[in-house]
């Protein structure tokens, strides 16, 4: 069992669906995002376009956060989703150096949007998460073990993104990936991904 | 902060409650996350067909509107009689009492002198307002409702012309079917728009099952990113393009629906040398040229086989011929290489492009649908915003739409549809009832509308009894005249027999959304009395005398948070879904919700009998469940009525709270009902040529020039002023465009998306031609002015981009705010209505729309060593 991400960038309209509703559903403090999209332009005019790129950690196989924590906060669990224990973590940050995906972030500023002070949902949903830690994506580990999809996935509006096993060759992740020539990003790097992209 | 209230809350409280979103009018169905009083989470609702469970981003980021600590609590009286943007209101506040006295008097006396001197003014973002606002205004006595901005906001060509055309008030692909799609100017399925959100899961199955989609668009954004083919343009010559396009399918290719022209349109017609159509000497119906008898009947005696469609013809003295034989004629001028100069795409592509678009039509084939046989046309040429926004609103969006007829591509398997132009109702109560329908000569009408007048039969133009001259303009829907700078100049000019006093406004920003902020302005300042229904103070409530806090989404009931079907609700086949709109959450301090005020008010003012007549009409109320008398509903009870009315005694306002909706499947002669429905659509607007002559009849005696190249019956290609502007230095056309974070709502306060915004490259910058800008010695980021040849300019920093026409300089949103109530929006991007004249001569003179490009000079900003 290994979980992972396919995005497929023929379906991805770059609506921010996924980076909204990540952050809606973890209550991430401003300038923190487990989920993002990406923008920039391919080809001359008038061969060009827009390209729409959303980005999560990549919960690599090899990942380099994992082996260069100093106190055991960044692990790997079973299934292959990279988590972080903030009971653990010491805030040193080594991991977002290491991260070559920049998929990590720092929670040292506000805990609230509004210069006015913390709302009603930010009380219950912001504040709680831990200070001065690393904060990233572990694929909805809540809403997994939960039997649901991570939140990104269950809301994007054109489908555009598919969780599931990597290890299963039937499971749709497997079968896009084969079928349609998935890719991760930044293969060189030899970090092994466990989000695939589709070609658009 | 809300707290938890006993109605709302208990100490083990965890609630999904269903209801509908209201971030934008599609009104997604949503499930509200409620934890000990605290609405944690918005979700898409899985049981409903709008929406499927998904949101857009603004759809989850609605949390960080309700919860927004600038909200209204309490209502309020400004003490600064002065009113300017620059005017402090000096805000009091006072009670509800207070407020609703005084509001009151007001309108008790206005009522009794004239009370057509009351504009109301709401905006589109919250569907389920129309109602409310409509019947308050009819019952009150005023013709003057207004639906948000009369500029940039909404579409008189597009929901003209959808409504004669297809029944409805826009168009969409069949992305169930549709192989080959050309937008003009339109995002649907790809940022904004009617049914946005839905549309997005629709579109992405149709590219993914392989359909193409080309896309018209002086930026390749949004829809254009996702198309197989970008096709830019020079802005606003879409009508070029598309005309061109019809030459090639019309006389090069002849791949032409001929069995629907006969059937469908008014094209067998005989028109005479007036252009008119030859009638009978009895019964005054159109004659048709019958092939088989050999004479001129009237079209409603003749089997369509056998009407011609071509030739000419003698009928007594009167030379005709059918106006399919004069469109074929008209559309010889528009050549490829003719359509090049115009818009710059290459005539080898106008070429190209039609030729993929009538041969993909399979013209003549039929396919079946759920054990009907009905004609397969898999192409659609889809319009809306972008073409439409322009001088030549009506011919831009028409030309766009003709292709679909020249192929027969109407409402019917794989085409161009309108949004459910037909319901036949749920299969218990077989309400909520509608169906295209012959009018006058046989052409269709509408079978729902969303008020103004029913786009045909066109009424007769007269003196006008309304501010924004509607009832003059009879093809126009929103208006200039309510803001402009000629109003009163026009007001006197046709005799506006009052002028108005009272404006009651509901969520509309109107001094962002419409054109340069000082024109709206000056029309603001006028108002003896001004009433703002709002959820912050925005820099329109900043003109009101009274500001009442509203109620968000989140706390609000609507028995019709998507109807009618033919605005927000997604099209082609699936299921029609009625959600409601319920309360997650009690009111915070004093807020109110609209509804029930505007209730208490005819109560105050005295006309609730009126007011209960008004809804039972627009709300099509049948015994036992019409509103009685001068009796006292709730807005509740009212919404209890409304939904048992239409779906059964035991399915009241109880039932849809547990249940959040109904739906049922939709039939395949509601989808594509245009097989089934007696009506034909002009090809050839024959009644736009006294709607012209009626204009002018009362225009120009009091020295208005009706230019009446826009009131012929085939559509041409005429420029906005923009491309008139010869003046050196004016190089670029600025455009606005619909952000996908920020449309139709007030989102650049959402911080959450203003965050967004802040990551994106394009958001909040003027985007410009990378080459262009580096011509003129430009780099990516720099501060600019962006300056119109009037002189009214803005100031941003550019995004150099190679996705953009070279002339092209688009601004994207209602952005740029200054007011102190919504400080996370304040100073986020670049007002472009700014740049916007509003007058007369920046309108379409046949349906009012406001131009929305305008020629520009861009130069830096910033300080050179």
């Amino acid at each position: 069992m290994k979980w992972g991400m396919v995005i497929d960038l023929k379906r991805c309209i770059g609506c921010y669906g996924c980076q909204l509703s990540c952050k809606a559903e973890h209550g991430t403090p401003p300038g923190v995002f487990f989920a993002r999209v990406l923008k920039c332009e391919e080809g001359e005019y008038p061969s060009v376009r827009q390209v729409f790129l959303p980005v999560l950690c990549n919960h690599c196989e090899d990942a380099p956060c994992v082996d260069t924590c100093p106190t055991g906060a960044s692990f790997k669990w079973a299934d292959g989703t990279v988590d972080v224990d903030h009971d653990k973590c010491v805030g040193c940050r080594t991991c977002m150096m290491a991260c070559p995906y920049g998929q990590r972030y720092y929670n040292d500023g506000d805990a609230h949007y509004f210069p006015k002070g913390t709302t009603a949902y930010e009380e219950k949903m912001v504040v709680r998460h831990q200070r001065n830690v690393v904060m990233k994506c572990n694929f909805c580990r809540d809403r997994v073990q939960a039997g649901k999809l991570p939140a990104c996935v269950a809301n994007c509006p054109t489908t555009a993104r598919i969780f599931g096993d990597l290890d299963d060759p039937l499971s749709e992740v497997s079968r896009l990936i084969k079928d349609r020539g998935g890719f991760p990003l930044h293969p060189e790097l030899g970090t092994k991904p466990s989000v695939y992209y589709l070609p658009p | 902060m809300n707290l938890p209230h006993p109605e709302f809350a208990t100490t083990t409280d965890d609630a999904w409650v269903p209801s509908a979103c209201a971030l934008c009018y599609g009104s997604c169905s949503i499930l509200a996350h409620r934890v000990d009083g605290v609405v944690v989470k918005v979700e898409g609702n899985p049981d409903s067909v709008v929406g499927k469970g998904r949101l857009c981003g603004k759809g989850v980021s609605g949390l960080a509107c309700h919860y927004d600590p600038n909200r209204l609590k309490v209502p309020l009286r400004r003490t600064n009689p002065k009113k300017g943007i620059n005017e402090d209101p000096g805000w009091k506040e006072i009670s509800w009492d207070e407020a609703l006295d005084e509001i009151a008097t007001v309108l008790k006396r206005l009522r009794a002198d004239d009370p057509r001197k009351l504009l109301m003014q709401r905006t589109t973002t919250v569907t389920a307002s129309r109602i409310p606002f409509q019947t308050f205004g009819t019952a009150f006595g005023t013709p003057n409702i207004s639906t948000s901005g009369g500029g940039l906001h909404c579409g008189n060509g597009a929901h003209l012309i959808s409504g004669i055309m297809h029944a409805s008030w826009g168009i969409v692909p069949d992305f169930h079917y549709c192989n080959y799609s050309i937008y003009f100017g339109a995002s649907k399925g790809h940022a904004a728009g009617h049914a946005a959100n839905s549309n997005m899961g629709l579109s992405a199955d149709a590219r993914a099952r392989g359909m193409k989609m080309v896309v018209v668009d002086p930026m390749c954004n949004f829809a254009a990113a996702k198309a197989s083919e970008w096709v830019p343009l020079r802005v606003g010559t879409d009508a070029a393009l598309a005309l061109a396009m019809c030459n090639v399918i019309a006389n090069e290719l002849e791949i032409l629906d001929k069995p629907y022209l006969q059937a469908k349109t008014n094209s067998p017609y005989l028109i005479g040398p007036d252009k008119r159509y030859v009638r009978d000497p009895v019964n005054e119906q159109p004659l048709v040229w019958d092939l088989k008898e050999n004479k001129a009947r009237p079209y409603n005696e003749v089997p369509s086989e056998n009407m011609a469609l071509e030739g000419k013809y003698q009928v007594g003295t009167v030379s005709c011929q059918p106006a399919f034989a004069l469109l074929r004629e008209h559309l010889k001028k528009f050549t490829p290489a003719w359509a090049e100069e115009v818009s710059t795409v290459p005539a080898a592509n106008v070429r190209r492009l039609a030729t993929e678009f009538a041969t993909e039509a399979r013209v003549g084939s039929t396919i079946v649908i759920d054990g009907v046989t009905l004609p397969y046309r898999p192409v659609a040429s889809i319009a809306f915003r972008g073409s439409q926004g322009h001088m030549n609103s009506a011919y831009n969006f028409l030309a766009a739409d003709l292709l679909n007829h020249l192929v027969g591509a109407a409402d019917v398997v794989g085409s161009c549809l309108g949004f459910n132009s037909a319901s036949l109702g749920h299969p218990d109560t077989n309400r909520p009832y509608y169906f295209p329908k012959p009018g006058p000569d046989g052409l269709m009408t509408v079978g729902m509308w969303m008020g103004y007048h029913t786009p045909y039969p066109a009424g007769e133009p007269r003196m006008p009894q309304k501010m924004g001259l509607q009832d003059l303009f009879i093809m126009g829907m929103t208006s200039p005249f309510l803001d402009s700078t000629d109003q009163e100049e026009f007001w006197t000019k046709f005799e506006l027999p009052y002028r108005p006093e009272v404006l009651m406004n509901f969520g509309s920003n109107l001094l962002l959304s419409i054109a340069n902020s000082e024109t709206v302005a000056a029309s603001l300042a006028k108002y003896k009395f001004m009433v703002s229904f709002d959820l912050y103070l925005t820099e329109t409530s900043n003109f009101a005398d009274i500001v009442l806090p509203d109620c968000s989404y989140l706390q609000s009931y609507e028995s019709r948070a998507n109807f009618p079907f033919i605005l927000s609700h997604p099209a082609g086949p699936g299921e029609y879904s009625w959600p409601i709109r319920q309360a997650v959450l009690p009111p915070d301090g004093e807020q109110r919700r609209f509804t029930e005020v505007l209730l208490e008010l005819s109560d105050r003012v005295g006309f609730r009998d009126k007011l209960n007549a008004a809804m039972n009409m627009s709300m099509n109320l049948q015994a036992p469940y019409q509103l009685e008398g001068a009796q006292k509903y709730t807005h509740e009870e009212i919404c209890d009525m409304d939904l048992k009315c239409h779906f059964g005694p035991e399915r009241g306002l109880e039932w849809f709270k547990e249940h959040g909706l109904i739906s049922w499947k939709k039939r395949p002669e509601e989808v594509y009902w245009r097989p089934f429905a007696d009506v034909r659509v002009p090809i050839y607007w024959e009644f736009l040529i006294p709607v012209g002559e009626q204009i002018a009849a009362i225009a120009e005696p009091r020295g208005l020039k009706i230019p009446r190249e826009y009131y012929e019956p085939l559509p041409d290609f005429l420029p906005c002023l923009s491309h008139c502007c010869k003046k050196p230095g004016f190089d670029f056309s600025a455009f606005y465009y619909r952000d996908i974070l920020h449309t139709n709502s007030y989102t650049l306060e959402n911080p959450w998306l203003d965050e967004a915004a802040q990551l994106d490259p394009y958001s909040y910058a003027i985007a410009i031609n990378a080459d262009a800008a580096r011509g003129k010695g430009l780099k990516d980021g720099e501060l600019v002015w962006v300056e119109t040849e009037t002189g009214r300019k803005v100031k941003g920093r550019i995004k150099l981009t190679r996705a953009i026409h070279p002339e092209g300089l688009g601004i994207a949103a209602c952005a740029g705010h200054w007011a102190e109530g919504m400080p996370v929006a304040k100073g986020k991007g670049v007002m472009f209505n700014d740049l916007l004249e509003l007058d007369w001569a920046h309108v379409s003179p046949v349906n009012l729309n406001l131009d929305l490009c305008v020629r520009v000079k861009v130069t830096s900003a910033e300080q050179r060593q």
